[in-house]
């Protein structure tokens, strides 16, 4: 952290601060300047400790008791690796947790990219009114995981919502789609995907920044549209995808207030929405389980750095970073 | 312990000593004197609320309750009626839905700022008295500062877990079978009866269904408390001590019963079924429009009325009505570390006996426990809804069975177990012998 915050000495205005500097050496300002910089994100610091580390350690701990949430700290029990021995071995609904969360972060997750890189190319264009197109497409994601937009999707995909009303317009008879166990979780999928604006808006930057000539030099060669985007566009744009992907993905696990809002809170029509974090949230404070939440959270964490890791040992193969170092 | 013998580290006080006391050890006595201090002090005020201290004292009680806005103004004027008896006592309300409560509730009790006063039901009164979060009010009942003599005693020992009063019944309920009026009226349709067989009220909402063509009764094969009668009926119970007090082969009768009534259409789909599982109040089939007939707790009435235009009636449960009990509606429960115990006892025991608190409240937390004032209550009423409840409970008093005991640690879960496993049967996931074995399972390791 001092390394990077200390600037160059020799950028220094003139006069005294040179001279100081010359005096007593550049670690000394290093370390003062350091200092400064620790004594200006305190606040920050001090946040990230009190809300953040320490409850962190603390539900660490906890992962390995049989803490209640009701009996006080005192009285807790250790119970060494029950907890985790119990969600691997004797806890079908965990498993099935995990299983709905992975459908769901394995269908939303891509088709959310790719509906916002189609929706990027279509945008990158010197079109009329373009912007306020961009505009309109960022707005879903603004609404973000909001309880609003839930209700309104839960109200839209009733059986007698929008949707179906739409549907029998066509002749088509519609299902109760979020009270049917079979596409509740299809209709969480659809809200997520619906919200692309924000890796949208990263991927329109992205486009921005391929050089033009990388084109005109593609059409020389003789290379049409298609093959332009898939030896130009696709890889000058990978560092983007990457950074999407690895952003996206972590979203799609942690996938929550839609889930519980449908389901009022129970992961149903029968557990079909029971998103991994839902079913913490249940064990933790419905069935007031919170050692065994913890440690569920923990397992979380450690499987969202996995395939984080994962995704950055395979990165080397796939992303091109064109900022004259040669991958 | 080590350095304390360094020279360095001797104080005044060992040297103002007479009698020359070992260093090492007086030392040490003060380091625990130093430990112990402020758990002695803590100790003292926690104790120092048995009367010794000064009743004029003010003081400020936290109370925390469920419901709707009828039942906040109902509440917070009962409590203003409190302070202007007592000056010195002011409160400090906090309520909202049900949905979220007992999560909100735990969480105040973890983060060590739990409410001195709540109010609480028998779903999770099991889960705070096994873990002493609720304050024993026994000695106040037998010292008559918490006076029960007038209520029925059912429904004072439905407070009683492991031996200990944890909760003090805030008003009687007891399962009601709430019904569209208007509509059979208009389609000339019989009225459900109390003592109705399940066959014949299945029947009955087949016809209602065939008439109307609005189902005639909710499936109530995921609702614990229909289930809970149904068994009592067969001569079983919910729990038995700590155990459960059916079989797999029960549950499958009960789940087979009513898939015989989705099959005769005398229910909705699935998914309204579905809709209907909600606890909530505005989501009740009865209400919405979807159903004829909902399964509801009988205090709930008036509060079903104003979610909808038709009229509504209410009886017990199909079957044979000894198998309901006078249940607790809710509780008031104190907080065991409550500072303001004496206090919240006391108003505990003003807003169940005071004849104008009573009068104020009303039966919007079920009727009053106190059986003289419920009388009052009810010749006063002028809520047509209320008296309809009132009715049902008076009629049902004569016949009621006796109480079971409280749920035990588990129940919440037990609770969201049968909804799954009844939804599985209704969605036709598995047939009622498979959803009957899983919710069992479910069920055993849940109250292990």
């Amino acid at each position: 952290m001092a390394l990077t915050t200390a600037p160059d000495p020799t950028r220094r205005g003139p006069g005294s601060g040179r001279a100081h500097s010359a005096r007593r050496g550049p670690g000394a300002i290093r370390h003062s300047e350091g200092l400064a910089g620790y004594v200006f994100l305190s606040p920050w610091l001090i946040g990230l400790m009190g809300v953040t580390a320490v409850p962190m350690l603390l539900s660490l701990y906890l992962s390995f008791t049989n803490y209640d949430i009701l009996t006080p700290f005192s009285e807790v029990e250790w119970v060494g690796l029950a907890n985790y021995e119990r969600m691997f071995t004797a806890d079908p609904s965990y498993w099935h947790a995990v299983r709905v969360t992975l459908t769901f972060a394995l269908v939303a997750v891509p088709l959310k990219l790719a509906a916002a890189l189609g929706v990027a190319l279509l945008l990158n264009r010197a079109w009329r009114g373009v912007g306020l197109f961009r505009g309109l497409f960022y707005l879903p994601s603004l609404l973000g995981g909001s309880v609003a937009l839930a209700i309104v999707w839960v109200n839209m995909f009733n059986r007698d919502g929008a949707f179906n009303s739409l549907l029998s317009l066509v002749g088509i008879e519609g299902r109760p789609w979020v009270n049917d166990p079979d596409w509740a979780l299809e209709t969480l999928m659809v809200l997520a995907i619906w919200q692309f604006g924000a890796p949208m808006v990263i991927f329109l930057a992205g486009l921005k920044q391929v050089p033009t000539e990388l084109y005109e030099a593609a059409s020389v060669d003789g290379a049409g549209r298609f093959r332009q985007f898939r030896n130009v566009t696709l890889p000058m744009l990978s560092p983007v995808i990457f950074f999407n992907l690895v952003l996206e993905t972590i979203n799609g696990f942690q996938g929550f207030t839609a889930a519980f809002v449908l389901s009022n809170g129970t992961g149903g029509p029968v557990d079909s929405t029971l998103m991994y974090t839902l079913n913490l949230y249940i064990t933790g404070f419905t069935e007031l389980q919170m050692g065994y939440a913890s440690a569920m959270a923990w397992v979380f964490l450690l499987a969202i750095a996995a395939i984080t890791a994962i995704f950055f040992s395979t990165g080397r193969f796939w992303v091109h970073y064109s900022d004259g170092e040669d991958r | 312990m080590h350095p304390a013998t360094s020279p360095t580290t001797d104080t005044p006080a060992g040297r103002s000593h007479g009698t020359p006391v070992p260093r090492r050890r007086l030392l040490r006595g003060l380091l625990a004197a130093t430990v112990a201090a402020p758990l002695l002090f803590g100790a003292a005020a926690c104790g120092d609320d048995d009367g010794a201290a000064d009743p004029s004292a003010p003081v400020k009680l936290s109370i925390f309750w469920w419901g709707g806005d009828a039942r906040a103004k109902l509440t917070e004027d009962a409590l203003a009626l409190y302070t202007a008896k007592h000056p010195n006592v002011t409160f400090e309300t906090t309520w909202q839905a049900n949905q979220g409560y007992f999560d909100k509730l735990a969480t105040l009790t973890a983060g060590g700022n739990p409410p001195d006063l709540f109010q609480i039901d028998d779903n999770y009164l099991a889960e705070y008295a096994a873990r002493s979060t609720t304050l024993d009010l026994t000695s106040y009942q037998k010292s008559g500062k918490l006076d029960t003599s007038k209520f029925p005693e059912s429904l004072w020992q439905y407070g009683v877990v492991d031996g200990k009063l944890a909760g003090l019944a805030a008003g009687e309920n007891t399962q009601g079978l709430v019904y569209n009026k208007t509509l059979l009226i208009k389609n000339n349709l019989p009225e459900p009866t109390t003592g109705m067989t399940w066959e014949q009220h299945i029947a009955w909402a087949e016809q209602v269904t065939a008439a109307t063509r609005m189902p005639g009764t909710q499936d109530p094969s995921a609702d614990y408390k229909a289930l809970w009668v149904w068994l009592r009926q067969q001569g079983k119970d919910l729990y038995k001590g700590k155990e459960l007090g059916f079989s797999a082969e029960d549950v499958t009768k009960w789940f087979d019963l009513w898939k015989g009534a989705r099959d005769r259409r005398a229910t909705p789909t699935a998914d309204v079924i579905h809709e209907g599982n909600s606890s909530d109040v505005t989501k009740q089939l009865v209400v919405t429009g979807k159903a004829a007939t909902s399964w509801v707790w009988a205090n709930q009435m008036p509060d079903l009325k104003k979610n909808t235009k038709d009229e509504l009636g209410v009886v017990a449960y199909p079957g044979d009505p000894s198998a309901q009990w006078a249940r607790a509606s809710m509780y008031w429960s104190v907080f065991k570390g409550s500072k303001n115990r004496d206090v919240a006892v006391d108003v505990i025991n003003f807003l169940n006996n005071d004849p104008e608190a009573v009068k104020l409240l009303g039966t919007d937390r079920g009727l009053p426990s106190n059986l003289d004032l419920r009388r009052v209550v009810s010749d006063g009423t002028t809520d047509q809804a209320m008296k309809q409840s009132i009715a049902v409970e008076a009629e049902l008093t004569q016949k009621f069975g006796p109480s079971p005991q409280v749920p035990i640690k588990g129940h919440s879960k037990v609770k969201s177990e049968l909804i799954k496993a009844a939804e599985n049967a209704q969605y036709g996931r598995a047939t009622p012998a498979q959803a009957a074995a899983q919710f069992v399972e479910a069920c055993k390791s849940a109250i292990a």
